[in-house]
């Protein structure tokens, strides 16, 4: 490929994305339709946001619900009873939220793996409790409801508002995950992410580093959170704070691929949309919850990386075997490769001559090419034997209503 | 800058794995930590870089107390290691694999890119030095056992550190490569690395090394030159179980 057409590449989708957005609105056939694509992309916020926990660190939280209700509610509150601006309470709820993701991240980025997502699990029904019982402030579960900002406007020109507002804050949570990924700090994250103590040996401040990208995390999702209360007008613990909105956006971003930019976004297209066309066509039945669990459990067991990199993955390899099939092995590659083969032969011989940790030792060289990164630390020594699940086996919790039933 | 310990003391549950180490390491030369199987030398390494918190006693290294330092701060201050059964990151590349090594600086300098031309430049020239250069841009998962353990060393060099721990630089390693890393270790502290080395590899020990400490059992029971130690009664009973 020329080389001016591989530095426009990257440029593509971010055309391609600005195009559909700014269109969307005037494309959408009823202001249903339109609706519908703000609660995508909403959902593409959301996961975006989680993806800078879940992408870089590998922390799965199905906690990132709550968060996002904090920021619904405090928006919500804030308009209500203190009676800011609206997105005067929008920003000031971000900055409420980050504030308190600071010792909740301080608590909960202490344990790893299964740990985490369980203390996750917890901060939702937590948060669920206090807003249901603190009816005097919250509302209870009679629910919230939240003045428009802009109550002149009729509905569909109140969507098309929101949808732009939404798209903006896409762009701004995609552009910082873009900067922190090529950036020092981005990779000093995904080397915890690999091995957290080898990261820490190395010099990688790695408490420090997923505390800010924790906060960093919840001050997007609030922000989303937040957005959606000023757009729906009507907030109800049950939805605010389910784990079942967690385990979507983990399904999203696991689908799309949590190590790429765009990962999240394909995943809330696709889960968000059918998401929305199944609560269309069939209403409020259990089943989005099986197929949410049972597509969760195909794209964790086949693509574990998502779906983008495994096209990517597909994508190249098509075109490295047209290319090997007329290219010559260089005598160069000749001896890496014997010199390769040669180690890892001596390699599998070690276990042989070190009796103390022979197991382990031989499995760790023989699994030299094929170590996976759901088991990589397992083989870690026994002194940081923390275990690291891979995978968020999110399990959706019990059905609860919709909360698109009342949309207007 | 000297490495010592005081009194360290380290029990998992019922066993003792360190047992009151008074131990001081010889800045500027070639260490050797030897001890039969489960004496207790990885736990002694996991105490000393912080990576597990000793019951009680003080980790000293030029001076200052490390003893409560958390292990990246301990890296910084100039303590690299490597780990017995050699960690890299597995799904980066080469390359990344030693630019993570990089000190980033605070906010917003590390926001910075990460692929800074005269980083890539000193990432490149330890790759080449340890004779993986080839290897950049493979992920170290694809790479064989003797190669990801010259890459685990390459990333802890990247960090310009002053002492260097080694958890079995031998383990798992064909003759050829062996006598490389022993070269390569003389050859780095020529250029004023301190090392301290555990190593069962016998002959590569004596062959390398300035200073033996003996651990048995969780302290040290001999320590002096390699010609010494060699012969010394003690070392042997705790080898042979006399
Ligand atoms: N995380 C842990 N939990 C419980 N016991 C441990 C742990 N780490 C080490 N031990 C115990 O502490 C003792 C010392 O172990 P250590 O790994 O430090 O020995 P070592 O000298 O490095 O042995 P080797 O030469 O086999 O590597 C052993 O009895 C071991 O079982
Ligand atoms: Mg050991």
């Amino acid at each position: 490929m020329p080389n001016v057409s591989r530095r426009l590449l990257p440029l593509v989708p971010v055309v391609v994305l600005a195009v559909a957005i700014l269109s969307f609105p005037s494309l959408a056939p009823n202001p249903y339709i339109l609706s519908s694509g703000i609660v995508v992309l909403n959902y593409a916020v959301l996961a975006t946001a989680w993806n800078f926990v879940g992408g870089f660190t590998g922390y799965i939280s199905l906690g990132h619900g709550a968060l996002a209700g904090l920021g619904g509610y405090a928006t919500g509150l804030l308009v209500t009873k203190a009676g800011m601006p609206a997105f005067v309470a929008l920003i000031a709820a971000a900055v409420l939220v980050a504030a308190l993701a600071v010792p909740l991240g301080m608590a909960a980025l202490r344990v790893r793996g299964a740990s985490f997502v369980i203390v996750s699990i917890a901060l939702v029904l937590i948060l669920l409790l206090v807003f249901q019982s603190w009816a005097s402030l919250t509302g209870g579960s009679r629910g919230l409801v939240v003045p428009r900002p802009f109550p002149s406007l009729l509905r569909p020109e109140h969507h098309r508002v929101f949808f732009f507002l939404y798209g903006g804050l896409l762009a701004l949570a995609l552009l910082t995950w873009w900067i922190v990924d090529r950036s020092r700090f981005g990779l000093g994250l995904k080397a915890l992410r690999e091995d957290e103590d080898k990261a820490s040996a190395l010099g990688t401040p790695t408490f420090t580093y997923k505390l800010i990208v924790f906060v960093l995390s919840a001050t997007f999702t609030a922000l989303g959170g937040g957005l959606y209360a000023l757009w729906f007008g009507d907030l109800d613990p049950v939805f605010q704070f389910s784990v079942l909105t967690g385990s979507y956006l983990v399904l999203m971003a696991l689908l799309g691929g949590v190590r790429s930019l765009y990962g999240p976004l394909v995943g809330a297209l696709v889960v968000g949309t059918a998401l929305e066309y199944f609560k269309g066509s069939f209403g409020n039945t259990p089943l989005h919850l099986v197929a949410t669990g049972v597509l969760l459990a195909v794209v964790v067991l086949v693509m574990p990386d998502g779906v983008l990199p495994a096209l990517a993955a597909g994508w190249s390899r098509l075109r490295r075997t047209s290319q090997t099939s007329i290219r010559e092995v260089t005598a160069a590659e000749l001896r890496d490769q014997r010199t390769s083969a040669a180690s890892a032969a001596s390699g599998s011989a070690r276990s042989a001559d070190s009796a103390g940790f022979a197991g382990s030792a031989g499995s760790a060289a023989s699994g030299a090419g094929a170590t996976s990164p759901g088991t990589d630390a397992g083989v870690s020594e026994r002194a940081s034997a923390h275990e690291r699940s891979g995978g968020g086996g999110g399990k959706p919790d019990s059905p609860g209503r919709r909360d698109q039933e009342a949309r207007r | 800058m000297t490495l010592a310990t005081e009194n360290l003391r380290k029990a998992f549950g019922g066993v003792v794995a360190i047992d009151g180490a008074t131990v001081e390491f010889q800045p500027g030369k070639v260490n050797a930590l030897i001890g039969p199987n489960g004496s207790g030398k990885t736990t002694f390494f996991n105490c000393v870089t912080g990576m597990i918190r000793a019951d009680s006693g003080h980790v000293r290294f030029g001076g200052h107390d490390v003893t409560r330092k958390a292990p990246h701060a301990i890296a910084r201050a100039g303590v690299g290691r490597t780990f017995q059964l050699c960690r890299v990151f597995p799904r980066m590349t080469a390359l990344d694999n030693v630019l993570a090594a990089v000190r980033p600086g605070g906010f917003p300098k590390a926001l910075r890119g990460a692929r800074n031309p005269d980083e890539i430049e000193r990432a490149r020239t330890w790759l080449t030095r340890l004779g993986i250069e080839h290897l950049a841009d493979v992920e170290a998962r694809e790479m064989s056992w003797g190669q990801q353990k010259l890459l685990e060393l390459a990333g802890v060099l990247m960090a310009e550190p002053e002492t260097i721990l080694l958890d079995e630089p031998a383990g798992g390693v064909n003759p050829a490569l062996l006598d490389r890393i022993g070269a390569l270790v003389r050859e780095l502290n020529s250029e004023g690395r301190t090392f301290v080395i555990v190593e069962h590899n016998m002959d590569l020990v004596m062959s390398i090394s300035d200073h033996v400490v003996v651990f048995d059992r969780g302290r040290p029971i001999a320590a002096g030159p390699p010609s010494v130690i060699r012969t010394d009664e003690r070392v042997l009973g705790a080898y042979l179980g006399v």
